[in-house]
């Protein structure tokens, strides 16, 4: 049943929706198989310095020669795996939170004042801190910004639990005699889990984002390459070399795989949410 | 009045809860402060004793704690200490000197990105369903998914270095003197930047004034407006987006967060020498006292954006005045 309801629900899925996973897809293909069919390394520097975009260079090369196309396609894989782990975390740790502060009112000021905390201190800066404290590992950049992206998702989880609650059927459920766990794990997540979903998908695409940042700052060793690092690269020497392709194709594909995560979240929360339909 | 005393309380006890992290980060780092000023070069023992005891780093956690907070709270203005970077200016003269200029970038582009998301929510409201509404709000997912700090690129590439129209990094031309001069030099300084802030905000704001004006759109008084006769326009401006602030302005705090991040990001891409430049180069550098006193700052901005958020949250609801 559920796997025909699933279904149904791909196919009438949005124009927006369907966009944005091909999108994904798209960008997804290319940093887990472009690197086996791209003929240069990411570190091969060769003589066809400053070259834009041609058939055997399709997103151009920089002024060291690299071919920025395989830049993108094996500089992606550290972005996107801490952009999905962290966004999984966050997703789990405030659907964790959002519920348990929405459903036991004791336990509510104290969550939601945490939330609120986290929320009011710059990520940014933080995040920036601990990357020049301590070595910077995947696993770091992750933890942190699963620290730091969980606040909102819980917020609105919780608002949804908390109109959740009220409804009739739970009522009838704890007259009934069920365990309180049992009315949370078999009627309150299914009914907020499609929300969480949502907010992972967009949480996705903001911390892709903000991992970028990071690199593009400096953080971490700019020598290796990543999105954000050839963009930290790009802004040194590329406008004295005249190479806009050489800022346009990582930001560009950043931004896309931004892009087809938003519409997909967009899309999703629009059907969660009737309120927003047009 | 009780709305606005619990919201005191909460952005009091944030506050001080943010103090003290800022205290206690700093000193999570490996290694002493002496040591990571020496950088990598290696100081003779009684050189780290003299750096320390200059720092203050050689006393017991609780009286450093303890002049920490004196030196904020009761000294004004706050004192930071001495950056290490700057030496020897102090941490309060450095954010001083910066902190009007990151005021300036987040002030224009917050109220110009508001009025452009009011104007073009309150015009899709109208015109539901129309290409209007759909490019509208494809436009705004767009932005909201843009790296802030890329479009800055983009647009110094197109406009400072390609077009030659703006200038290509700085708050003000070296020369630029004073009076109307200065001025002038300054907003030409500043139209990037800025453009760059509003293209984000508005990416952020517009999809949250959207839902509220489609949650204005079904309400009674609008459909009782509309049956009244009124004019499409007169509901539009007059009903919906009216009541679509609200959402918006309660997140004002939260905005104010995330805006601060976008703006450290931007500030570094245009070598705009304003406050969030030079929290990059502190933490980067690990100059702690700068360090602490950035933090401090940033949180505050933080913190009274929300609060004002509120105060205006309650002017404009009377709701909330029982």
């Amino acid at each position: 049943m559920r796997i025909r309801r699933i279904s149904r629900s791909i196919k009438n899925a949005s124009l927006a929706a369907k966009v944005g996973s091909g999108i994904v897809l798209a960008i997804f293909v290319l940093v887990l198989v472009g690197p086996f069919f791209i003929p240069y390394g990411p570190y091969d520097t060769s003589s066809v310095i400053d070259s834009p975009p041609t058939l055997a260079h399709p997103f151009g090369t920089d002024y060291l020669g690299h071919d920025i196309m395989s830049q993108i396609a094996w500089g992606g894989d550290s972005s996107l795996l801490v952009g999905i782990a962290s966004a999984l975390g966050a997703a789990l740790l405030g659907l964790l939170v959002g519920v348990v502060s929405g459903y036991y009112d004791r336990l509510q000021p104290l969550l939601d004042g945490g939330a609120d905390i986290i929320l009011t201190f710059p990520s940014l800066p933080l995040l920036i801190l601990f990357g020049s404290m301590f070595p910077v590992t995947d696993l770091l950049i992750t933890g942190i910004l699963v620290f730091v992206l969980w606040p909102p998702i819980s917020r609105s989880i919780r608002a949804q639990v908390m109109s959740v609650k009220s409804r009739p059927y739970i009522e009838s459920a704890k007259v009934s005699g069920m365990t309180n766990r049992e009315i949370l794990t078999r009627l309150v997540i299914p009914e907020v889990g499609p929300i969480a979903i949502a907010y992972f998908v967009l949480t996705v695409a903001a911390a892709v984002v903000i991992v970028t940042v990071l690199q593009f700052l400096g953080v971490g060793n700019p020598d290796i390459v990543s999105w954000g690092s050839i963009l930290y690269w790009s802004q040194q020497f590329a406008f004295y070399r005249g190479d806009w392709w050489w800022i346009l194709a990582p930001g560009l594909i950043i931004t896309l795989l931004a892009l087809g995560f938003a519409l997909i979240g967009f899309s999703v929360e629009e059907i969660m949410n009737p309120r927003l339909r047009t | 009045m009780d709305f606005l005393k619990k919201r005191i309380l909460t952005a009091v006890a944030v506050f001080f809860v943010a103090v003290n992290l800022d205290f206690i980060l700093p000193r999570l780092a490996p290694g002493t402060a002496a040591e990571i000023f020496a950088s990598g070069t290696k100081l003779p023992q009684h050189t780290v004793q003299l750096l320390n005891a200059r720092f203050g780093l050689d006393q017991p956690v609780f009286v450093q704690y303890y002049l920490f907070m004196k030196n904020i709270f009761a000294t004004w203005p706050p004192y930071f200490g001495v950056s290490y970077n700057f030496y020897p200016s102090t941490v309060t003269y450095l954010i001083g000197v910066r902190l009007p200029w990151t005021l300036l970038l987040i002030g224009t582009s917050f109220v110009l990105s508001f009025y452009l998301s009011y104007l073009l929510a309150a015009l899709s409201a109208l015109k539901r369903g129309s290409k209007f509404e759909f490019a509208a709000l494809y436009t705004s997912i767009v932005f909201w998914a843009v790296p802030g700090f890329w479009i800055g690129l983009i647009l110094i590439w197109v406009f400072a270095v390609y077009l030659g129209w703006l200038p290509v990094f700085g708050n003000v031309g070296f020369d630029a003197g004073s009076g109307l001069n200065f001025v002038l030099s300054v907003i030409y300084h500043a139209i990037l930047p800025v453009v760059t802030l509003t293209l984000v905000v508005f990416g952020q704001l517009y999809f949250l004034l959207r839902g509220a004006a489609q949650e204005a759109l079904k309400s009674d008084y609008v459909l009782a407006a509309k049956a009244r006769g009124l004019r499409n326009q007169v509901i539009a401006f007059a009903y919906i987006m009216r009541n679509s602030f609200l959402p918006v302005i309660s997140l004002l705090g939260y905005s104010m967060a995330s805006l601060i991040s976008v703006v450290i990001a931007v500030e570094f891409v245009f070598g705009y020498t304003g406050l969030g430049d030079l929290v990059v180069d502190a933490v980067i550098t690990r100059d702690y006292p700068l360090i602490e006193g950035s933090f401090f700052f940033l949180t505050l901005i933080v913190i009274v954006g929300g609060l004002i958020g509120d105060v205006l949250m309650l002017r404009l609801d009377p709701r909330l005045r029982r």
